[in-house]
């Protein structure tokens, strides 16, 4: 740890967070290297929400840091420039505690996120199970004050703060389960199956069709179909058409 | 003494023993390493790639006339164990890589193990053939079918040798159980059933069902923006067989007992240690994240790596650790660089040697360290080409952390991040020892006097 009031060299610079810790005298701490801290932290996130499937261990770990620069910076501090590089179009980050990407004041999300997005339906995911209600898409789109539940460990009472909207996403990402069991007719309920229903196409007439052409399997032809069962077949087809 | 037992670490000289791999400067990504394992016996050792690749080795017999070549240790199979797959739905693509190899006890001729990459955990089958039947009544020997109304005599198949063929047949795949990335499995001691445990989910699995798996751990919040915490390492209690411990990404281990409920969620031990404020940084959780977690050969201890320490806990003290190692503290001061190059998120593993007396864990440069627990001595050591003479003695090797350097050391800021030794193993029972090094398999054994 450096004492207050020491100059000090680039090479320690290392210890970059002893800085940006509250000193006790309050001496002016440089605010530099949280700043960068900051900025690599948010890259280093939104590169891991770029990701399908992102590493849940570095995003859980990087966006956890965040929280804590973020907690260390000074409340009144303007929200710092985005790191050279980056698009103009990126919106500033907010002065509170938000997650990365998380809109700026006229709530538009950050590209990236529409590059997330992009890929789904919004009626897609307003059909999945634990979608939130009013079938908003996950991500920006929510409303930046809301309040974190109650249940939010390590969560702030003075200081509220948004949710973190791209661990909404990963909602979506990591609920291949439950897409493909609950909610499968969900999807496909407005499209037209109406003339693929018909009785002869369930299963109970099928184990019947199953069981008059398994008589013959023990033949010495070893199973082929014989001029009635063809026409059985036909009928069946026609009788489908006539419907 | 038991022979072969390395007691006491000022008694055991490492020696190089051999290395695999190739010597090439550019590594294709393929080849490197991804885990290492001892079977129960030692006499085999499984590594997995990064390509889906599995190799075994087998011990060689030891021969009265070459005492000093205290069987080393060839290729005994290599098999393909994971391909890389696309996952449609989600368009992406599964990575090959195999993360985890665990041995199941042998009972009969064959051997098996269990391999996993992020999604799929695969039993294998290590068999030998070494003879085969000869004189088919049915068939001729080029395997042409004989004309049944020619057979005129009757035969009795007879075995005859054969040159030695090891096969490695899927017998099982555990598929689709998994949302999130598998980082551990574990074999129970009861050997019918096992655990794989990824970020947020642990199932428990029987070895002859692939269609279920039983969900024994799940934190996975019903809001995944509440997420702040994963689930990095699990095994299960080398004895008993309702036991088990899993680590997380904010330094705490859980022990759970199987028969409290059907859910583990409650735990029935938490293990964590207190902060220490002097040493609070932005890194403080990243830092004590557990990259890996490991049970002593006794059972009574448990061991885990974070970043900058490996931990030995009692069981039964569950407030802070009983032993505490130091593997690179001088590295505490370059934090912000080694997360800003990512390898702050390195995940070493640890491992015990046969008796519980010394652990070993990996660091940077292709040192690897080993910490005598009654000692207290401890030693780094490297795996390098250059130090692969047959037989030549491993000289330890000391980081300068400041002030003048001496001539053997070797400074902080020269310390190749680039080189680390995240994957070791200690054979079961002898002074034995497996370092990956990127693409190359180190094997260490002490000093035969």
């Amino acid at each position: 740890m450096l004492a207050k009031g020491v100059k000090r060299k680039h090479g320690e610079m290392e210890a970059g967070e002893a800085a940006a810790a509250p000193a006790a005298g309050g001496s002016p701490a440089p605010a530099a290297p949280s700043d960068s801290l900051f900025n690599i932290s948010m890259l280093k996130l939104h590169q891991s929400l770029r990701h399908v499937e992102p590493n849940l261990r570095y995003l859980v770990l990087v966006a956890n840091t965040l929280r804590r620069i973020q907690d260390q910076m000074p409340a009144e501090a303007e929200a710092p420039p985005p790191p050279p590089g980056r698009p103009p179009a990126a919106p500033e980050p907010p002065a509170g505690p938000g997650a990365a990407g998380c809109p700026d004041r006229r709530g538009r999300p950050a590209p990236e996120d529409e590059l997330l997005l992009s890929s789904w339906d919004a009626s897609l995911c307003a059909s999945l199970p634990g979608a939130p209600e009013g079938a908003e898409p996950p991500g920006p789109a929510r409303p930046q004050d809301a309040a974190p539940p109650d249940g939010e460990p390590g969560g702030r009472p003075d200081a509220p703060r948004p949710p973190h909207p791209f661990f909404g996403s990963l909602e979506l990402l990591g609920s291949t389960g439950s897409l493909l069991e609950d909610s499968l007719e969900d999807i496909f309920e407005d499209i037209d199956t109406s003339m693929y229903d018909c009785d002869v196409w369930s299963p109970t007439s099928l184990a019947g069709f199953k069981a008059f052409s398994g008589a013959d399997e023990e033949g010495e032809d070893g199973g082929r179909l014989d001029m009635n069962d063809l026409d059985y077949l036909m009928d069946v087809l026609v009788g489908t058409h006539a419907l | 003494m038991i022979p072969g037992f390395g007691n006491l670490m000022q008694d055991v000289l490492w020696c190089f023993s051999q290395v695999k791999g190739t010597i090439d400067i550019g590594v294709t990504e393929a080849d490197i390493i991804s885990t290492v394992e001892f079977n129960h016996t030692g006499e085999l050792l499984a590594t997995g790639d990064k390509g889906g690749r599995v190799v075994i080795f087998q011990r060689e017999q030891e021969s009265k006339q070459q005492p000093q070549r205290r069987g080393e240790y060839n290729v005994y199979s290599t098999f393909q164990s994971h391909e890389p797959e696309f996952d449609y739905l989600k368009s992406l693509e599964i990575e090959e890589k195999i993360n985890k190899i665990r041995w199941l006890p042998q009972h009969n001729a064959a051997c098996f193990l269990l391999s996993t990459n992020d999604k799929t955990v695969k039993l294998w089958k290590v068999s030998e053939r070494d003879k085969r039947p000869e004189g088919y009544n049915l068939k001729d020997e080029d395997g042409r079918l004989r004309d049944p109304s020619m057979i005129t005599t009757l035969r009795v198949p007879v075995l005859r040798p054969m040159d030695l063929m090891v096969e490695a047949t899927p017998r099982r795949v555990f598929a689709n159980a998994h949302t999130y990335h598998i980082n551990s499995i574990s074999v129970n001691s009861d050997y019918e059933t096992y655990m794989s445990a990824d970020d947020l989910r642990i199932n428990l699995w029987n070895f002859e069902i692939t269609n279920q798996s039983f969900n024994i751990v799940d934190i996975k919040p019903a809001n995944m923006e509440e997420l702040t915490e994963v689930i990095t390492a699990a095994e299960f209690h080398p004895h008993h067989c309702n036991t088990f411990v899993y680590s997380s990404s904010k330094g705490t281990i859980r022990l759970c007992d199987m028969r409290a409920s059907a859910l583990c969620d409650r735990h029935a031990k938490f293990f964590e240690e207190p902060e220490d404020p002097s040493n609070r940084s932005f890194f403080s959780e990243i830092i004590s994240s557990i990259s890996d977690v490991k049970f002593s050969h006794s059972g009574r201890y448990v061991m885990t790596r974070d970043y900058l320490t490996v931990k030995v806990w009692d069981l039964n003290m569950e407030n802070r650790p009983m032993e505490t190692y130091q593997v690179h503290d001088y590295l505490r001061s370059k934090l912000c660089s080694l997360y800003e190059n990512d390898c702050i998120f390195d995940k070493f593993e640890c491992v015990w040697n046969g008796s519980d007396s010394v652990i070993m864990t990996g660091s940077y440069n292709n040192f690897f360290r080993m910490f005598d627990r009654n000692t207290k001595r401890d030693v780094t050591l490297e795996a390098s080409r250059e130090n692969s003479k047959p037989r030549a003695i491993l000289k330890p090797r000391k980081v300068c952390v400041g002030g003048k350097r001496r001539k053997d050391e070797i400074s902080v800021d020269s310390l190749d991040f680039s080189k680390k030794i995240l994957h070791t193993a200690w054979h079961p029972s002898e002074n034995i020892i497996a370092v990956a090094a990127t693409n190359n398999l180190y094997i260490f054994q002490d000093k035969v006097n």
